[in-house]
């Protein structure tokens, strides 16, 4: 399993109209041959369509669709030279293990004696050995993934498309397949295409995250770029930056600008992108400082705390006009907990990456 | 190599329309050749000097109208883009479409364009033609009857069914498990062969009536006896839709009813009745067309009693008035059609029952004794009588000659041997009917429930239309529209086959279509995209998952086939006779015993037919003839 013919995919001006509903509308996206993008939004913003109509099930309204030179946007499904791996895995139930890893091979018309080895180098791959004459019904969640997956790669696409292939699997198991998964897709450098509702499983799987909203592609960046420069309000909450505060902007040049929010004066390492407009500032709530009584920072209110995994998250009102801000710490002392009700005292971070408009 | 990939893929999307090109040519050619003839004609005749000469020339034959009617009717599919790039499908939606036009529509259509001749006006469609109609005494006395029998009977039959299903699904009455059996036993016999276990049980010489109360006034025979047949033939039906419904209904809210201070009876007329309404009233409007359509049962029992199924029969073959058949025909088509439009508005609106998921269902309440004693007794009562009902058949078989001796013997068995023949073509032209129906209805199902394209919806509304289509009409439209040349299927088996395969496809469909629903799409999505065309991802995933589904639509369309009289007596010819049409001359004109034996055999293979199909596929009888 090692000589990929994989080759980059792109979308030019792709859009999908399902009568009065515009699913998809007018995406640009390009994925560099060998990497793997994921498109992540919230349910209905387009993100499985997207999918659907590189895989060829969809047709797009308008646009075109090309995967290596070759424009496929007129190919039916079973013409096309990607693979796809769904969200229940679509074994067929009346088959075994091997026959579904077989099936692509035999509608491909490979030569009879080829695919025993080809089978059999798909589930070593997949750690599957021994499966083969099993039914997927009395497999493991994680055990019919593998053999989804197996299922895809024996053709030896040039492309993978993955429909949130790891909702159906518990919690530590998504977790556990999801690093398995970016481990084969690496190894085989297979460009591919992965739809998540999921921020967590993005941004830790993926090369570049191209987050949608209602149909339109908003940005595409590393997590990190998301992550420090959020394009829009939309962004910034969901890739999980639930801060989003307005600003006073005090001046500001190429470099940087500068801004007041709640009387404390911070740097932005960007200047707005339109100096007249109003403008707005994402504080993340793990960079907030929080103290008790009055320690000179913001005075704040706490309204309620709760445990979110490791994390202590204090929602607090700001007294000066009641905006709610969300404070996460990490590793709270015992002098750290304030109860409902509770003066706290709000400290914001000097510097914060960019600024929203 | 990519480059070298793209190139052959670029050959293969532009392949589908030189295919699809070459598909409609070879259709339309075949078509043709088929619904049009060239004859040659004799022209003129002349004698000149003692030498005759004689011209000829050449003259079209056939349904031309028919042959532009498939062609628009294909050209429609070719206006979807994603049906153009995969000429398979194309070809399959095309089949469809001409064959659902040819077999469906224009069959019944032949009908309404022969009524109107019989309105002896040549044009145009105007309620004056039908005025005329009605001024014949025959018409307009049958038409009545039949609507007033067919309200009543209808009416009769949902009320006693809703009470029976309440009882079977929602109380704690005893025996349900055999009560179930028992009280939807008549859905497999013959239809006419309640009304014969009638006449042998209460008939002129009956063994309750005439030897054991001794009566000899009272008979069965007129409208009072059609409608109890047909009460006992329609009862099941109603009792299982609803009963389907009763069981899924949320108890909840009933409880929450009582809770709230109502008694027993202002709970069934406030909550339990409103929320199945519209099951009642689909009960009905099914059990309406059955009633206008029966004719087997007022054959044997009516007496004379003038109603539009029967007429039409008699006008054709006894009075030899092809017309006047054709216009009853049409009359009795009319409601028919309306009842099964109506039952289609309601099937697609939500019905209540289904909205609440997760909530609490088939909770069986316990009622006081003197609510729950009256209404087992009705049960058991039905259950009973369907039961006396079957067992005078058998025993009758088993008699010498019922009504005069009771004496065992085995003669009337051994007479059977005697229509092995029609046995044999019987169960030859179901089976082949079971399985061509089936088929068609799996891949109309597949292509009804998968993709989107224009004419989607009419394809899937032709291939339901028959299920209101009474058998009579059935068989006057396909006498009418394939007896003469260039056709010539009448005497042929070919025609019943057809007739058959065709007039049963509404259920087979929906047993499909249902199929189709249980299975994950992706399952056919992740076919294609592993490289398989549409055709083997049909063979190789659709089909196999769909084999339940598609073996009970065939079990369904022989059951239905090789108990069918209404079309049977146009169809069949001296070639081609089959067991049910002699079976209804021996109930005629033999001895009760002898015709007693035709229709105890013919229960035993129905019986048969459904253990192969709870072995193969686990599904009950029950099952199958459940249709909403």
């Amino acid at each position: 399993m090692t000589e990929f013919a994989t080759a980059e995919i792109r979308l030019e001006n792709l859009s999908k109209h399902f009568k009065d509903v515009v699913a998809v509308d007018d995406v640009n996206l390009e994925v560099e041959a060998g990497s793997l993008v994921c498109l992540l939004g919230p349910s209905g913003c387009g993100k499985t369509t997207t999918l659907r109509m590189i895989a060829g099930f969809e047709d797009p309204t308008s646009g075109s669709i090309f995967i290596g030179d070759e424009d496929v946007t007129e190919l039916a499904p079973y013409a096309r030279p990607s693979a796809m791996v769904f969200q229940s895995y679509a074994l067929f139930p009346h088959m075994s293990v091997y026959e579904n890893v077989a099936y692509g091979l035999k509608a491909r018309r490979t030569p009879k004696d080829e695919i025993p080895g080809k089978v059999q180098e798909a589930l070593a791959l997949m750690e599957l050995e021994g499966q083969e004459e099993k039914s997927p019904p009395q497999l493991s969640g994680g055990q019919q993934q593998r053999v989804a997956l197996a299922r895809a790669l024996v053709i030896r696409p040039k492309v993978l498309l993955f429909d949130e292939p790891l909702s159906n699997l518990d919690a530590q198991l998504r977790v556990r397949m999801r690093s398995e998964l970016r481990d084969i897709q690496h190894r085989l450098g297979i460009t591919s295409v992965y739809v998540t509702h999921d921020q967590e499983e993005a941004f830790s799987i993926a090369d570049l995250v191209a987050i949608m909203n209602k149909g339109k592609l908003t940005q595409l960046g590393s997590p990190i770029d998301l992550y420090q420069r959020p394009a829009d309000r939309f962004v910034a909450e969901f890739v999980g930056l639930s801060n989003v505060v307005p600003a006073e902007l005090l001046g500001s040049n190429d470099r940087g600008a500068d801004i007041r929010v709640f009387g404390q004066e911070i740097h932005s390492l960007q200047p707005p992108a339109d100096p007249n407009g109003p403008i707005s500032v994402v504080l993340r709530p793990e960079a907030i400082g929080i103290t008790g009584g009055d320690d000179g920072g913001i005075p704040a209110r706490v309204r309620s705390l709760a445990y979110v995994g490791p994390l202590l998250r204090y929602t607090v009102a700001v007294e000066s006009d009641g905006t709610e801000i969300m404070v996460d710490l990490s590793n709270p002392s015992s002098e750290e907990f304030y109860e409902e009700g509770a003066a706290v005292s709000l400290e914001l971070p000097k510097e914060v990456p960019a600024l929203l408009s | 190599m990519a480059q070298t990939l793209s190139l052959s893929d670029r050959i293969r999307s532009r392949r589908p329309l030189i295919i699809i090109a070459v598909i409609q040519i070879v259709l339309l050619t075949f078509i043709a050749t088929w619904v049009m003839d060239i004859v040659i004609v004799e022209d003129t005749r002349e004698v000149v000097d003692g030498v005759e000469t004689i011209t000829f020339r050449r003259e079209m034959i056939g349904d031309p109208l028919l042959f532009a009617l498939a062609a628009i009717g294909m050209s429609l599919p070719l206006l979807s883009k994603r049906l153009r790039r995969e000429p398979v499908m194309m070809l399959a939606v095309q089949l469809a479409i001409v064959a659902l036009l040819i077999f469906v529509l224009w069959p019944v259509a032949q009908v309404f364009a022969e009524g109107f001749q019989a309105t002896e006006v040549g044009e145009g469609f105007s309620l004056e033609h039908f005025q005329r109609l009605f001024a014949k005494p025959m018409v307009a006395r049958a038409t009545r009857n039949t609507l007033w029998l067919g309200i009543l009977s209808a009416t009769l039959s949902t009320i006693i069914g809703a009470v029976v299903a309440y009882a079977l699904t929602l109380t704690d009455i005893p025996w349900k498990r055999w009560l179930r059996i028992l009280v939807v036993l008549t859905l497999i016999s013959p239809p006419f062969a309640v009304s014969f276990a009638f006449i042998l049980l209460f008939g002129r010489r009956g063994l309750i009536t005439y030897d054991i109360l001794g009566i000899q006034e009272w008979s069965i025979y007129g409208p009072d006896g059609i409608i109890l047949v047909q009460l006992i033939s329609n009862i099941p039906l109603a009792v299982l839709i609803l009963m389907a419904v009763f069981a899924s209904m949320n108890r909840d809210l009933e409880d929450a009813a009582e809770d709230l201070g109502a008694k027993t009876f202002r709970v069934l007329r406030t909550i339990t009745f409103p929320l199945v309404t519209p099951a009642l009233l689909t009960a009905w409007l099914l059990n309406f067309i059955s009633s206008i359509s029966d004719f087997g049962n007022p054959m044997l029992i009516g007496s004379g009693f003038q109603l539009l199924a029967p007429q039409a029969y008699i006008q054709r073959v006894e009075l030899f008035d092809p017309e006047l058949s054709a216009a009853l025909a049409m009359l009795l088509v009319i409601p028919a059609l309306i009842a099964f439009a109506l039952q289609h508005q309601i099937s697609n609106r939500r019905s209540y029952v289904t909205i609440t998921g997760g909530a609490r269902t088939g909770h069986v309440r316990n009622l006081p004794g003197w609510f729950k004693w009256p209404l087992f007794s009705i049960v058991l009562f039905l259950g009973l009588f369907n039961l006396l009902l079957y067992g005078s058949i058998f025993v009758g078989a088993l008699v010498n000659n019922w009504g005069f001796d009771y004496t065992p013997t085995t003669r009337n068995l051994e007479a059977l041997l005697v229509t092995a023949d029609q046995l044999g073509n019987s169960l030859f032209v179901s089976v082949v009917a079971g399985v061509l129906g089936g088929l068609i209805g799996i891949v109309l199902a597949w292509l009804v429930s998968r993709d989107r394209f224009p004419g989607r919806g009419a394809l899937d509304f032709s291939g339901t239309l028959m299920y209101a289509i009474p058998g009579t009409v059935v068989g006057i439209g396909f006498i009418i529209a394939f007896n003469a040349a260039p056709y010539l299927l009448t005497g042929t088996f070919g025609i019943i086959i057809i007739a058959y395969a065709f007039r049963r496809l509404p259920v087979a469909l929906r047993s499909g279509v249902a199929g189709e629903k249980q299975i994950d799409p992706h399952l056919e999505e992740a076919s294609l995209d592993l490289g398989a065309s549409r055709p083997r991802t049909f063979a190789k995933i659709t089909f196999p998952l769909l084999r339940t589904a598609f073996l009970a639509g065939v079990i369904y369309i022989f059951i239905r086939s090789m108990t069918d009289l209404s079309a049977a007596v146009f169809l069949s010819s001296a070639k081609t006779q089959l067991f049910t049409v002699q079976m209804f001359n021996v109930m005629i004109r033999g001895t009760p015993s002898a015709a007693a034996a035709f229709a105890a055999l013919l229960i035993v293979i129905i019986l048969l037919a459904l253990a192969v199909l709870g072995r193969v596929t686990g599904k009950s009888f029950v099952d199958l003839f459940r249709i909403t």
